[in-house]
């Protein structure tokens, strides 16, 4: 009897718990966040001239894309009106996925699953991007409203050398500097970018051609963080010795803000694709994209480009013709996730990876690849210590969110360059210009991307000469450095660095430490399923025993430029 | 591109690895990484086949005696407890679990003039207390499509508990002689049970939860008087989960 009392008591509270829960979130939060798609586009047209920013138009000619596909003709007003008529609020409409977003209760959602053009109603996950920052590694002092904090003279030698590395001499030299592209950048916020002298020449020639906070739905992303101020900087943030921060300063800018820090909005990865949307239809030639979501929402082995709604919009956004560059993400030394985030994971997307600027080898803290099922990430690595500006100063910041628009400054100079290369054929030339194709590993993926790749033209590649000689045994191959390969050569000054020519001019070589040798072992279908840096101190440098090798696998080796594989026959 | 080069500076090195693999050794090596076993999806994880992590809480005793002579103090009344969480995932949405705790358990009487239990005798401070170890399997049902976090859930569990020890201590003050107190413990009354089970549900998010337990068990053993009254069943509070 006592039991019985107890268990009406305890169903009681089975049956209020819920209950409770969903009145209580019926108070906090009245509807969920659905993500509707429609079936067609039937009957919708577009003026690619009056829709598109002329230098959109251009993009898409030199391209050669149609001035607009399907995918860019609006949604049909008929079917957006009826799902207006039966939630809460839409809070995005994409062309390009031919959807929307929108706030329902779960009646209402059935409700639009019955409506006609209807193809899909999903719940739409809550979770925010993060920043691929992780901390600084020194804070500025109260921001003055005039001039910045001086750097330290290592600080100082960084912020050259951060782009010194990347050929900024060269560009320079050749007049490329960005001029004549759009770059977008999607960040948390540009707080006092718009009064920081590093951007000051920025707004002297008009450069930032258009700002959208996608949160906030206005103008202004001048708040919600110094993320993006940071991010820009590396682009084209100027110290005042003239020195730049990034390749990009003659380029110009659209500025986004798609996500807020610190706090858990609704509407983070909708933001991303609007921006996209709004980025591809103001004429960015680059979208640098500095964030990237992890484990909130999936698995590593999820990271497949195809799963996160981002990754897809990437994907979609380099379909237009725009390279995407995207952060590799501050996951190396986390165990529990170590790869590349989303939209990072997405084949199409140009993923950077942090390098040491004293070793200039991968840093514990960025994301290794491969993306799942064994693909190939990052694709290239540049510094992830650099010099940026930020509210009242400068400082010294670790994370691959500032390798990441090192390198779309690179990309803004080389598409410069070649400013008639599909978005792809560029992509590909960037892979090709990584300092260890083609050799590549899952830390650092091709390399430091250098500048003497894109100087040498469209002639015949010149093959490197070999470097180290493999010599097999019965169960061993050793790896023997060539005598006039293991001479570490000294470096002159030239008589003015800013004239001497490029191609005498390695800048990477100059300024990089003595260069290690990179092995790895791959097993038949190309997984690298082990690779190693060794510091070069004896030619005898590397001994393998053949049973390690992967059944039909190869051994791989890279030094100095010279890349060999080894194989049992 | 396989090549197999062979030259002649390169056989002499040969003839020297032979004696050289302790060098080969001693190459520094500046970055390692393994991705054949670096790549394999791990089964530990907080959304993965198997989590453990340990976790504290506070459940307060909810509600009154089943009758008069068992007054007591609130939110005094209630249990601190710590342990360890073993969760198997089932399903995406689903999951099984074994907890295993320590639980101290308080009973604060308030003095009062309708006081019974365990005697009529007023004391400046008295309690009962049992020192638990707990164990609660459970069912898990969570929300939302999630990563590899803890997310959303709701937890239904029956639990079982054994009494390392029980006390009844009270405090008189003035103390007996010259003391200002006396402090009296009596271990182990023959009047509390040992051995305890119930239900509880659980509502968390990422790390933290409310708590719910209702005992089904009775506090007090056969040899204690029929007047005692059975003392609250409900315990509600809070946990949170270390990790």
């Amino acid at each position: 009897m006592r039991f019985r009392k107890h268990l009406t008591l305890w169903l009681g509270l089975l049956a209020g718990l819920p209950a409770a829960a969903q009145s209580s979130a019926s108070i906090t939060a009245p509807a969920a966040r659905y993500w509707v798609t429609f079936r067609d586009k039937a009957g919708q047209m577009l003026q690619p001239a009056a829709y598109f920013d002329p230098a959109a138009q251009a993009r898409r000619r030199r391209q050669h894309l149609p001035a607009a596909d399907s995918t860019d003709f609006p949604v049909r007003p008929d079917y957006l009106a009826r799902v207006r008529a039966l939630t809460d609020s839409v809070t995005l409409v994409s062309r390009w996925f031919n959807a929307v977003a929108c706030r329902a209760t779960a009646a209402q959602a059935a409700r639009i699953r019955l409506l006609p053009g209807v193809s899909s109603v999903e719940v739409w996950p809550e979770r925010p991007m993060l920043p691929a920052v992780i901390h600084r590694l020194q804070r500025p002092a109260a921001p003055p409203a005039g001039s910045p904090d001086p750097l330290s003279p290592d600080d100082l030698v960084l912020a050259r050398r951060q782009t010194a590395v990347l050929g900024a001499a060269g560009f320079r030299q050749a007049g490329q500097q960005g001029q004549g592209l759009r770059i977008a950048v999607f960040d948390v916020g540009f707080r006092a970018t718009n009064t920081h002298p590093a951007f000051a020449h920025l707004y002297r020639r008009r450069a930032i051609a258009a700002t959208y906070d996608f949160l906030r739905r206005t103008p202004d992303v001048y708040r919600g963080g110094s993320h993006g101020t940071e991010v820009l900087s590396c682009l084209a943030g100027q110290l005042p010795d003239s020195t730049f921060l990034g390749l990009a300063p003659g380029a110009e800018f659209l500025l986004a803000r798609t996500e807020q820090q610190g706090s858990e909005l609704y509407a983070e990865e909708e933001a991303w694709l609007a921006a996209a949307e709004w980025a591809d239809r103001n004429g960015a030639d680059i979208i640098n994209s500095s964030l990237g979501y992890t484990d909130r929402r999936y698995f590593p082995e999820q990271m497949n480009g195809r799963t996160s709604l981002v990754a897809r919009a990437a994907a979609m956004a380099v379909r237009k013709g725009m390279l995407v560059v995207n952060a590799a993400g501050n996951d190396g030394d986390d165990p529990t996730w170590r790869t590349v985030g989303t939209p990072a994971d997405a084949d199409s997307v140009l993923t950077v990876g942090g390098l040491d600027p004293d070793t200039f080898l991968h840093l514990p803290f960025s994301s290794y690849g491969p993306a799942a099922g064994g693909r190939l990430k990052p694709n290239l690595s540049a510094f992830g210590v650099a010099i940026t500006a930020v509210p009242g100063g400068f400082e010294r910041v670790e994370g691959t969110s500032f390798a990441s628009p090192l390198v779309a400054g690179f990309a803004a100079c080389a598409w410069q360059q070649q400013r008639d290369l599909p978005v792809m054929a560029l992509f590909a030339r960037l892979q090709q210009a990584g300092q260890l194709y083609p050799y590549f590993d899952y830390a650092h993926g091709y390399g430091l991307p250098r500048v003497a790749a894109f100087s040498a033209g469209d002639g015949p590649a010149v093959l490197p000469n070999p470097t180290f000689d493999f010599v097999a045994a019965d169960s061993a191959v050793s790896v023997i450095i060539r005598p006039e390969a293991a001479v570490v050569p000294a470096y002159s000054l030239p008589l003015q660095a800013a004239t001497e020519p490029l191609a005498d001019t390695p800048t990477a070589e100059i300024a990089s430490p003595p260069a290690p040798l990179y092995w790895q072992l791959r097993d038949a279908s190309g997984f690298i399923t082990r690779y190693e840096v060794l510091e070069v101190s004896q030619r005898a440098i590397l001994r393998v025993p053949l049973q390690q090798l992967p059944a039909g696998g190869t051994l791989r080796v890279h030094f100095r430029g010279y890349t060999a594989s080894f194989s049992v026959l | 591109m396989n090549r197999l080069i062979f030259n002649w500076p390169p056989l002499l090195a040969l003839l020297l690895l032979t004696v050289w693999p302790r060098l080969a050794a001693a190459q520094r090596v500046l970055l390692r990484a393994d991705p054949a076993t670096d790549t394999i999806p791990r089964r530990y994880g907080p959304n993965r086949a198997l989590y453990q992590h340990l976790y504290l809480g506070y459940t307060a005793v909810v509600g009154a005696a089943d009758g008069p002579g068992a007054p007591l103090r609130y939110p005094q009344s209630g249990e601190l407890f710590v342990g360890l969480r073993n969760k198997w995932r089932v399903t995406g949405a689903t999951a099984a679990g074994l907890d295993a705790r320590f639980a101290y358990l308080r009973y604060h009487l308030r003095q009062s003039s309708a006081k019974q239990v365990p005697t009529a005798q007023p004391h400046y401070r008295e309690s009962l207390s049992l020192t638990q170890l707990q164990l609660e399997p459970f069912v898990r049902l969570s929300f939302g499509r999630r990563g590899n976090v803890v997310g959303h859930y709701l937890d239904v569990s029956g639990w079982g508990s054994w009494a390392i020890s029980s006390n009844h201590s009270y405090e008189d003050r003035p103390g007996q002689g010259q003391g200002t107190r006396t402090l009296v413990r009596e271990v182990r009354p023959a009047y509390l049970r040992r051995w305890s089970w119930g239900l509880g549900t659980r509502l968390g998010a990422g790390r933290y939860a409310l708590v719910g337990r209702y005992r089904l068990a009775d506090t007090f053993s056969t040899q204690a008087p029929a007047i005692y009254p059975e003392l609250p069943r409900w315990l509600l509070g809070i946990e949170v989960g270390v990790f």
